[in-house]
């Protein structure tokens, strides 16, 4: 019994309801213990920081990221130590070299992906900020406060990805996935 | 250093659990815009309706942290370009199948095309910040 629970815990994929559930209590957890917002992009301003310390430009987040070093970071780091022990425990690869089925079906040079992914993530990281939040900070947190900005933000987060993602399927996958 | 390290142990939860439910996996992000599998859209209205649940029992305790202060709630306002910019995410998380959050886990994973995900977001933040030096309403 306990094997099988632990299993379920550790090995197998979780149901939707065990991630829900998981990340919905992140919200008043961390407003209980932190008196903080569920929130990850406004942390990518920091590491900006640390990658590129001397620069003026960032200066603009001075009043966020008064503290370079902040629970941001911290946070962060959490968040890839647990993916890493969820793959351990889950007995994956060390190392993945495709992402999904579209690196399978697109079939391109290595480099063409990595150029693809970073466009994709700079228009995250670009997009994150002029929205003022994530799928965390806005679309989790947001929406369970109840704020009609979030609901709004959230909605055009999911047209712009369906739109990108059927683009791309049709495009670069031959329409068929 | 104390809310750092219990910060840190949340945020191992956090990825965590979007590892084992697969909110990590570019084929269930891209198969939920697509309409193939609803499962992370599930993922999502379960955390909200559970967020919403917990905030309510923070409110019936008086909107009071752990050590007594009161709850600031952030509340992010919409400006000039908010919803240019939402729409600028989203075809970010459609065309990665990650959103910042997301991609960290992916990263804890392995997953090779993560880092220029991951990359290209401190990037695009370092953009977001050029941008604003001539445009402050942004």
């Amino acid at each position: 019994m306990m094997t099988s629970l632990a299993n379920y815990i550790f090995v197998e994929p979780w149901p939707f309801w065990a991630g829900g559930l998981v990340i919905g209590l992140l919200v008043p957890l961390l407003y209980n213990f932190y008196n903080t917002a569920l929130g990850v992009s406004t942390g990518y301003g920091n590491l900006a920081k640390i990658i590129i310390p001397g620069s003026r430009s960032l200066n603009w987040i001075k009043s966020q990221f008064t503290e370079t070093w902040s629970w941001r970071v911290y946070f962060i780091a959490g968040i890839i130590l647990g993916g890493f022990i969820s793959a351990r425990l889950g007995g994956r690869p060390l190392i993945i070299p495709e992402m999904g089925q579209f690196t399978i079906i697109a079939g391109w040079p290595a480099l063409l992906n990595a150029i693809y992914f970073f466009v994709g993530g700079m228009l995250l990281g670009l997009g994150a900020r002029i929205a003022g939040g994530c799928t965390s900070g806005h679309s989790i947190h947001g929406i369970a406060n109840l704020h009609m900005s979030s609901i709004i933000v959230t909605v055009l987060f999911l047209a712009g990805g369906a739109a990108a993602a059927n683009i791309v399927r049709v495009l670069f996958m031959g329409g068929g996935f | 250093m104390n809310q750092k390290m219990g910060i840190f142990g949340f945020g191992l939860l956090f990825g965590f659990a979007l590892s084992r439910v697969g909110a990590s996996e570019f084929d269930l992000i891209f198969n939920m815009f697509t309409g193939t599998n609803f499962k992370l859209a599930w993922v999502m209205l379960t955390a909200i309706l559970v967020g919403y649940l917990g905030m309510r029992l923070l409110q019936s305790k008086g909107m009071i942290t752990h050590s007594g202060q009161p709850v600031k709630i952030s509340h992010k306002k919409l400006g000039r370009f908010s919803l240019l910019g939402a729409v600028i995410f989203g075809i970010g998380w459609g065309m990665a199948g990650a959103c910042p959050g997301t991609v960290l886990a992916q990263l804890g994973e392995g997953k090779i095309y993560a880092l220029f995900t991951f990359s290209g977001m401190i990037f695009g933040t370092y953009i977001y910040a050029k941008l604003k030096e001539n445009t402050p309403e942004l």
